[in-house]
């Protein structure tokens, strides 16, 4: 099933890969735009049903230590995602100079 | 002079203040209990309202209405099936986009609801005005501005929901439209719906099923897959699924969360006037404390340690209060009755059951409110989820996220609410592991043991010690039970809810409603436990026990062999173990200082462990099943007795020399 959704996505937008990295690689406060999420069929689509659909503009409020949870704002709303999950999310940041 | 009844339902998104709004219209008069089948909880209550009757559903706040957890289920057939006659959406007017995403569903469901904007006040301290006018305009249904914790606008909705039902206002509600794509396969699929499953369209409508189809929802392709025409519509949506997602690149769940999203966010910005940038609140400044990644752990052991300082050193100093008054009023009560009755029957009576009602209350008034009390404050000002944050990380290690410390940290009131918390986890395999753990966790019962005996005899610092011994317990056996049990464990998706001053209402509400759950299903079993124990000692059966357990008891363990007594007796009532104790041992002419510290210790850590009382085992078996339930409980029989065996010799080695 995953195999198929990713080849699938590879094949209609080849162009949108560009740029487009984990979550988990912003920093404190940075803004980016959901690319898309990857992950079993459950995980996806309760992303989506809280608002991280592609295209939608997120902020990173805060990361916890280590490999702590991510708090993110999406749609006015502040939400927590495990690390796991936040590593599941794929993103084109909005600014590229600060990330450390 | 009651004109009809109504049957109405409260729905709408976690934390938007949707049980506040239910307390404020029904008081007291409510009724919580269980979807019929399904460990759901389902909270009913009556009120009336200029000459009606009505009867109100608070459904269990979700996010949408797909099948990802028994909780959407159940208000989705419940919206669909039962048909109120109206259904009043809660919405957080501080994020109404993310809200009118459930309330698009909604509509889509064809029901007919009124739209409660809730939280007024605090969206236009975030500088946000909704114009209501406009929201009721898009949405082709009555808005109506609430301040739920004042109960302000309350009224106001409730003469709506008249006007509704009576036909005086007409709901003209929005039709939910897609993108050119899908919304060409949505009417295609609807067609050959109607065409094909009439009986479906009897219950549902025949577009909703075409959208969930598309959707791939399991539950509505599961409840097609029993008609014969099913396995036709179920083909066709599968190819109208497959190319609509050809087509956008993305599942095709996704591909209309998108564009259900869409539609809400146009809504909102089109209703929605900033009137002043958002400022940098107090509420912010706490929350970028108490969740920052190192000043947020002193933070968070600093409250966890003053609760429980607060209610045990409390809670110690009114439970002798109590004691010393029932003592009086059990001597009064056993002189009432002996007058009349034999002696066995008065026996029965003061030391079973008047024992028992006592041991409850002195159990439940002192340590179990209070602590209730103290966790709903936490709650409700939003500092919960913050500890859950921090503390998704070490829950990760057993295999749960960060929610379960929710349950977790009630389990030191009483293990039955604690398991019954434990449903905030998503799936069944989370839920019970949950369980589990929280089983091992101290109840106020065992802590009442462990500080009256070891913590008093035997010192502080060896209580403490016994408690952290406990948690790394928990630890290790809660990663053996993630590794063991099959699955694949879920990620923590929770909302942060600002922080909010808690309603003093809610709050009492809230523990009360915890608190009926010792006192339903734990106290009962208490009672009875007490009568039980009362009968056998005195048919003398008890000394055929002491007897069969001596081996392990004295053998094993290292105790004397009359702490079989109120080792086996904690079955029925832990917190009664350390009365048992000194009886048990008063028979043999000894006192509980006889004990030495080794055997106060193993004595505490095996009734710690050892068993799950039996008002825990009853509500593990209706919370998770009874093989679940026998497992756990064999489990952790076995653990304390290793455990406390080898305790005993370690202890021996160590303390000796």
């Amino acid at each position: 099933m995953r195999g198929r959704r990713r080849r699938l996505r590879k094949k209609s937008n080849p162009r949108n890969l560009e740029n487009v990295v984990s979550l988990t690689c912003l920093c404190d406060g940075e803004m980016a735009v959901i690319a898309y999420t990857v992950g079993g069929f459950g995980l996806v689509r309760r992303l989506a049903e809280m608002g991280l659909t592609p295209g939608v503009k997120v902020k990173v409020i805060r990361k916890g230590l280590l490999h702590g949870p991510f708090e993110i704002e999406v749609r006015g709303v502040a939400l927590a995602l495990g690390y796991g999950v936040a590593s599941r999310v794929f993103v084109r940041p909005l600014r590229a100079d600060s990330d450390g | 002079m009651v004109k009809g009844q109504l049957r109405i339902a409260l729905a709408g998104n976690a934390n938007v203040g949707k049980s506040v709004i239910f307390n404020q219209l029904t008081g007291l008069n409510q009724i919580v209990g269980n979807w019929p089948g399904k460990t759901v909880e389902r909270a009913e209550g009556t009120l009336f309202f200029e000459d009606h009757k009505i009867r109100i559903i608070d459904l269990p706040g979700i996010y949408s209405l797909s099948t990802f957890s028994m909780e959407e289920i159940v208000s989705r057939d419940y919206v669909a099936v039962e048909k109120p006659d109206v259904i009043i959406n809660v919405v957080d007017a501080s994020a109404l986009e993310r809200n009118l995403y459930f309330t698009l569903q909604l509509l889509e469901l064809e029901a007919p609801i009124i739209v409660d904007l809730n939280q007024v006040d605090f969206a236009a301290k975030k500088g946000l005005r909704i114009d209501v006018e406009k929201l009721s305009e898009a949405l082709g249904v009555p808005v109506v501005p609430t301040v739920a914790i004042s109960g302000s606008g309350i009224n106001e909705m409730l003469s709506t929901v008249i006007a509704v039902t009576s036909g005086e206002k007409k709901l003209e509600p929005l039709k939910v439209r897609y993108g050119k794509e899908t919304e060409e396969r949505v009417e295609a699929l609807e067609k050959l719906v109607y065409e094909k499953l009439p009986q479906i369209c009897s219950v549902y409508n025949a577009r909703w099923i075409a959208v969930k189809l598309l959707e791939r929802d399991l539950d509505v392709s599961g409840k097609l897959k029993n008609f014969e025409n099913g396995k036709d519509v179920l083909g066709y949506a599968e190819k109208l699924a497959a190319e609509l997602e050809k087509i956008h690149g993305e599942p095709s769940p996704v591909v209309m969360a998108s564009e259900r999203y869409g539609l809400a966010n146009r809504i909102a910005m089109e209703v929605t006037i900033v009137e002043a940038p958002p400022r940098i609140s107090l509420e912010q400044k706490l929350d970028a404390v108490t969740t920052h990644k190192i000043l947020g752990y002193p933070i968070l052991v600093a409250i966890v340690a003053s609760m429980f300082a607060l209610i045990f050193v409390g809670g110690n100093f009114l439970s002798a209060g109590l004691e010393f008054v029932f003592e009086k009023l059990i001597f009064y009560v056993e002189g009432v009755l002996s007058s009349f009755l034999p002696d066995i029957a008065t026996e029965l009576v003061s030391k079973g059951v008047l024992d028992g009602v006592v041991a409850g209350i002195t159990i439940a008034l002192p340590y179990i409110v209070p602590f209730y009390i103290i966790l709903a404050l936490l709650e409700d000002s939003g500092y919960l989820p913050r500890a859950a944050f921090l503390m998704d990380n070490l829950m990760h290690k057993i295999g749960l996220h960060g929610k379960a410390f929710i349950p977790l940290m009630l389990g030191y009131g009483c293990s039955v609410p604690a398991c019954i918390g434990c449903r905030i986890m998503e799936t069944e395999r989370e839920r019970f592991l949950a369980g589990f753990v929280v089983i091992l966790i101290p109840c106020a019962a065992r802590t009442v043991i462990i500080l009256g005996l070891v913590g008093r005899f035997v010192g502080l610092p060896a209580a403490l010690a016994l408690y952290a011994f406990d948690l790394v317990l928990v630890f290790v056996l809660g990663r053996i039970a993630f590794k063991a049990l099959p699955g694949e464990p879920v990620g923590l998706i929770m909302e942060m809810p600002a922080y909010k001053k808690p309603s003093i209402r809610n709050i009492m509400m809230k523990t009360w409603s915890r608190t009926k759950d010792f006192i339903y299903i734990a106290l009962p079993i208490i009672v009875a436990g007490s009568v039980t124990i009362e009968a056998l000692s005195l048919s003398g059966f008890i000394n055929y026990v002491v007897e069969a357990a001596t081996p392990l008891i004295s053998g094993w363990l290292g105790l004397p062999a009359a702490t079989s007594i109120p080792l086996i007796f904690g079955i029925l009532r832990k917190e009664l173990a350390l009365i048992l104790l000194q009886n048990a041992l008063g028979q043999q002419g000894m006192v509980i200082q006889d004990l030495t510290s080794i055997q106060m210790i193993v004595f505490s850590l095996v009734t710690m462990i050892y068993i799950p009382c039996i008002a825990t085992i009853a509500t593990c078996v209706r919370e998770f099943g009874w093989r679940k339930a026998l497992a756990t409980t064999i489990v952790d029989i076995a653990l304390a007795f290793i455990l406390g065996g080898l305790a005993y010799r370690l202890l021996s080695l160590v303390m000796i020399t």
